[in-house]
C-alpha cells in the first residue's frame, strides 16, 4: 500500500484529502500543517508520496519542496495548488515537483495521477 | 466535513479579524501581515469551493487577488481605511454564510457588491502600479529563458519527434502542466519548440485543453522509451507520438526505487467535537453519582469494611482526578471573546465618532466552553452600553478635563471557584436621577430616590423595557439587552454586579462560577423529598427560636438574626410537602444571600454535603409547568432525586411578594 504524507495548513484540505486517499486504498502515514513539519516529518516517515500545499504560514510549500529534495533526489512532492498560482506552481515544477493538483480536486482525477505517479 | 469546514473557516475569520485590527492601529500593513491575509483567504477559498460553496470561495478568491496583488507589487498610497471597510465587508459576508450553513440554511448571499467592490479597488491600485506592464515583462522574461532553453543544441545524432498531448477534461491549468512537460523534457530533449508557445497566459490553458499541446523536439531516446516517458505525465489522457525520422536507437536503464521503512508519527494535538465532550461530561457525572451510590449505600451501614473503605477511597480519587482532568479539557481561554470587542470597539466609535481603547487583561484565565458561549453575548452588550451611553465624545471629554482618548477595559480573572469578569469605563457614570426618573415613568419602579440603594437603583437597568437613552441608536437604546445580559449570566449561575461614580466612570462585574457541570452542594429534606442549596450561596443554618420571629404588617413571616431582619422562606409551603416539622422550632433554617438580599429557608433537617451533578429538569416536566425556584435536579448516592434551589430566583420572588405587599 502507497504510503502518502499530507503537508497542508488547512484542517479540512488534510481531512478531504486523507478521506479520498484512504478511500482508494493508500495509507495517509501522516499529516503536518506546515512547512517545517513537512519536511521533518518526510524526514521521519520516507513516505512514497508527498501532497504539499502551496501557501502554508511558517515554510511555504516551494520552501518545503526544495529542502525535501535536497534531501531526498528521489522525493514524489505533488503540489497542491489552487487557480490562479501558476507562477508558483512554475516555480515547483521547477524546483522538481512531480505534479500538481488543482483544487477543488475531482477524486478519479487525483487518484489515477497519484497510482500514475507511484508507478514510475 | 461540513462542520470542520465551519470549525475552520470561523477560527480563520477570526484569525483575520485580530490581524486586521492589529495593523489598523498603524493604518498600514506590514508584509508578514499581506501574506497572512493572502494565506488566509487562499485556505478559505479552497475549503469553500471543496464544499461548492461557490459565493464564500468567490469573495475569498477576490480577497486573495488583491492581496496577492499588494504583496506582489507592494503599491503605494493605499487608501487604507477603505480597504479595511472592504476586507471587513468580505470577512462579514463570510460569517453570514457559514451562519447560514450553520443553522443548515442554503448560503445563498449575494456577494456582487462586494466583489465589483474589490474589483474596483484592485483596479486603481493597478492602474496606480502599472501592473500590466509588469505581468507583460514578468512572462517576456520566462519566455526569454524558455527561448534559451530550447536554443541548446546539442551535436550528437538525434532522433526528431512530434507529440501531441491531451490532458484530462477538467484537470485545470493546462498550460502548467504543459510547462510541466517541457520543464521535464529539457533534461531529455533538444531543439523543441511547441504550440501553443506561450504557457503563461489562461488562453493557451483553454486551446491546450481543446486542441492538445503539441511539442517538437530532438532526443536521443527511442520512440519507446520516449512514448514511455511522455505517458508518465500525470493527468494525461492520450498522447500521439510520432517520428519524424528514424535513426539509432539507446536504450536508457529505469531507475526503481526502494522506499525506506515507514516510521508512524502520532500528532500530539487533535480537535473533538463538543458533543462527544457534553457527553463525555455527563458520563463522569454518572460516575461521580454511582460512586456515590456504591460507597454510601445503606446496605453497608454499621458494618465495618476496612478493605472496601480502602479500595472506595483509592476510587474516589481517581473519580475526581478523571473530573478534573474533563473540566480542563473543556476549559478554554476567555482570549477569543475578548478580542471579540476590538471589532465592535472599531465600528461603534467610527459610526459614533468617539476615541475609545480597548484595554485587555487577563485574557489568558480559562473558562467551561458553555460557559463563554453564554457570556459572549452580554460581554457585546455591555460593552456597546458602555461605548455607547457612558463614553463622551472627545470633545465633552476635553472640557471636562479628560483624555480624549477614553478607555474602557476588560478584565478576567480567578477568584476561587469564580471567574470575575469585569468591563470598566471611565465615561460619564450612571445617573442616579435620571435612572429612577426612567423607571417610575416606565411603571418598573414606585419608590423615591432615598428609598432605595445605589445598587438597587443600578439594577433597574437590567429590568426589561428600560431605556434612558433618548436616542435609539444603531447599537443601543432600545431597552432590550440588558436585560438579555442578566438573564443569560444568572442562567449559567453567574450574578452581576454594577458600580458606579459620576463623571468617573461605571464598572460592570460578572462573576461566574468556573464550570456549570458539577456544584458543592448541602442537601436538606423537607418530609420524603430532598433538595440541595449551592454550597456558595449559604451563609448559615442555625436552629431558631420562638422568640426571633416576627410579623410584618401583612402578617408574612421574618425572623431576627443578629439584629437584621430577614423574611423566612417555608420550602414546605411554597412546594404544598405535608410535613410534621411545620413549627419553626423543629426544622432548621439555612440563611442564603444573593446579591447582597437574604432570605431564611426552612427545612426538615440537614443531609449532608456533597459534590452533586447538576442535571436539567426533564424535558417533560418543564413542558407542563415552570416551576420557580429549581436551578435543577441531581442524584444523591442512595439514589434518590434531589432538586437543586435556584437561589438567586427563590431570593427574588420571595422579596417581590414581601416587598411588593409592604409598599
Amino acid at each position: 500500500m502507497a504510503k502518502i504524507l499530507i503537508v497542508d495548513d488547512a484542517m479540512f484540505m488534510r481531512k478531504a484529502l486523507r478521506n479520498m486517499l484512504e478511500r482508494n486504498g493508500f495509507e495517509v502515514v501522516d499529516e503536518a500543517e506546515n512547512g517545517a513539519m513537512g519536511v521533518e516529518k518526510y524526514k521521519k516517515c520516507r513516505p512514497d508520496l508527498v501532497t504539499m500545499d502551496i501557501t502554508m504560514p511558517e515554510m511555504t510549500g516551494i520552501d518545503a519542496l526544495k529542502a525535501i529534495k535536497a534531501y531526498d533526489p528521489q522525493a514524489k512532492v505533488i503540489m497542491v495548488s489552487a487557480m490562479g498560482q501558476e507562477s508558483f506552481v512554475k516555480e515547483a515544477v521547477l524546483s522538481g515537483a512531480k505534479s500538481f493538483i488543482v483544487k477543488p480536486f475531482k477524486e478519479e482525477f487525483i487518484i489515477k495521477a497519484f497510482n500514475k505517479i507511484l508507478a514510475t | 466535513m461540513v462542520e470542520l469546514f465551519v470549525f475552520e473557516t470561523t477560527k480563520l475569520l477570526e484569525q483575520l479579524e485580530q490581524l486586521i485590527l492589529s495593523t489598523e492601529k498603524y493604518s498600514c500593513f506590514s508584509p508578514t501581515a499581506v501574506n497572512d491575509i493572502f494565506r488566509i483567504m487562499h485556505t478559505v477559498k479552497g475549503s469553500a469551493s471543496m464544499m461548492f460553496y461557490e459565493n464564500i470561495s468567490l469573495i475569498a478568491h477576490s480577497m486573495e487577488d488583491l492581496f496577492f496583488f499588494i504583496r506582489e507589487n507592494n503599491p503605494q498610497n493605499i487608501d487604507c481605511s477603505s480597504l479595511y471597510d472592504l476586507i471587513f465587508e468580505g470577512a462579514d459576508f463570510i460569517k453570514l454564510e457559514i451562519q447560514k450553513i450553520k443553522n443548515n440554511d442554503s448560503p445563498d448571499g449575494d456577494p456582487t457588491t462586494i466583489l465589483s467592490g474589490i474589483k474596483e479597488l484592485l483596479g486603481d491600485l493597478k492602474g496606480q502600479n502599472d501592473a500590466e506592464n509588469f505581468y507583460a515583462q514578468k512572462s517576456n522574461e520566462d519566455r526569454q529563458n524558455d527561448i534559451a532553453q530550447s536554443k541548446e543544441i546539442d551535436a550528437k545524432k538525434n532522433n526528431h519527434y512530434q507529440a501531441v498531448i491531451f490532458f484530462e477534461k477538467g484537470c485545470e491549468m493546462e498550460h502548467m502542466r504543459a510547462y510541466a512537460v517541457i520543464h521535464s523534457l529539457n533534461d531529455i530533449a533538444q531543439e523543441m519548440c511547441y504550440t501553443p508557445e506561450d504557457t503563461d497566459s489562461d488562453s493557451s490553458a483553454e486551446i491546450i485543453g481543446r486542441d492538445g499541446f503539441k511539442i517538437l523536439f530532438k532526443t536521443e531516446l527511442s520512440h519507446e522509451d520516449i512514448y514511455d516517458f511522455l505517458m508518465q505525465t500525470p493527468f494525461l489522457k492520450s498522447l500521439e507520438l510520432a517520428a519524424l525520422d528514424q535513426v539509432e536507437e539507446i536504450s536508457h536503464p529505469k531507475i526503481l526505487q526502494n522506499p525506506a521503512p515507514v516510521v508512524t508519527h502520532q500528532q500530539s494535538i487533535i480537535s473533538v467535537q463538543v458533543d462527544k465532550l457534553d457527553k463525555l461530561m455527563d458520563l463522569v457525572g454518572e460516575l461521580v453519582i454511582s460512586e456515590a451510590m456504591v460507597t454510601q449505600h445503606p446496605e453497608l451501614k454499621n458494618i465495618r469494611l476496612h478493605h472496601f473503605q480502602k479500595a472506595a477511597r483509592q476510587l474516589g480519587k481517581i473519580t475526581s482526578e478523571i473530573q478534573d482532568m474533563v473540566m480542563s479539557i473543556r476549559m478554554v481561554p476567555i482570549a477569543a471573546t475578548f478580542h471579540k470587542m476590538h471589532r465592535i470597539l472599531r465600528d461603534m466609535c467610527k459610526k459614533l465618532d468617539k476615541e475609545v481603547e480597548l484595554k485587555i487583561i487577563g485574557q489568558e484565565t480559562e473558562v467551561d466552553k458553555n460557559i463563554i458561549e453564554h457570556i459572549s453575548d452580554p460581554l457585546i452588550h455591555l460593552v456597546r452600553n458602555a461605548i455607547d451611553h457612558g463614553i463622551e465624545t472627545p470633545a465633552e471629554r476635553q472640557a471636562k478635563g479628560k483624555p480624549p482618548k477614553a478607555t474602557v477595559t476588560l478584565e478576567a480573572k480567578n477568584a476561587g471557584s469564580d471567574v470575575v469578569i469585569t468591563v470598566k469605563d471611565d465615561g460619564k457614570g450612571l445617573n442616579k436621577e435620571k435612572i429612577l426618573q426612567r423607571a417610575l415613568a416606565n411603571g418598573l419602579v414606585n419608590k423615591s430616590l432615598n428609598e432605595m440603594s445605589d445598587q438597587e437603583i443600578y439594577h433597574l437597568i437590567f429590568r426589561p423595557g428600560f431605556s434612558t437613552k433618548e436616542n435609539v441608536t444603531e447599537f443601543s437604546g432600545r431597552g432590550v439587552g440588558m436585560d438579555v445580559v442578566i438573564k443569560n449570566i444568572e442562567s449559567v449561575g453567574g450574578s452581576v454586579a454594577i458600580a458606579s461614580k459620576n463623571e468617573q466612570g461605571s464598572t460592570i462585574t460578572l462573576k461566574l462560577p468556573l464550570t456549570l457541570a458539577i456544584i458543592e452542594g448541602i442537601n436538606i429534606k423537607v418530609a420524603n423529598s430532598r433538595f440541595t442549596i449551592p454550597t456558595t450561596s449559604i451563609k448559615e443554618s442555625f436552629r431558631p427560636t420562638e422568640n426571633d420571629l416576627l410579623q410584618d404588617p401583612d402578617g408574612n413571616e421574618m425572623i431576627m438574626v443578629r439584629g437584621q431582619c430577614y423574611p423566612i422562606l417555608r420550602l414546605h409551603q411554597l412546594y404544598k410537602i405535608k410535613t410534621e416539622a411545620t413549627n419553626i422550632t423543629e426544622g432548621i433554617m439555612i440563611m442564603v444571600e444573593n446579591d447582597s438580599h437574604g432570605c431564611c429557608i426552612f427545612a426538615d433537617e440537614l443531609l449532608g454535603e456533597q459534590q452533586v451533578v447538576v442535571k436539567a429538569l426533564p424535558a417533560y416536566i418543564k413542558r407542563i409547568k415552570k416551576i420557580k425556584g429549581l436551578a435543577g435536579c441531581t442524584l444523591l448516592g442512595d439514589g434518590s432525586v434531589s432538586l437543586i434551589l435556584d437561589i438567586g430566583g427563590l431570593v427574588k420572588t420571595n422579596q417581590l411578594m414581601v416587598g411588593g405587599k409592604s409598599v
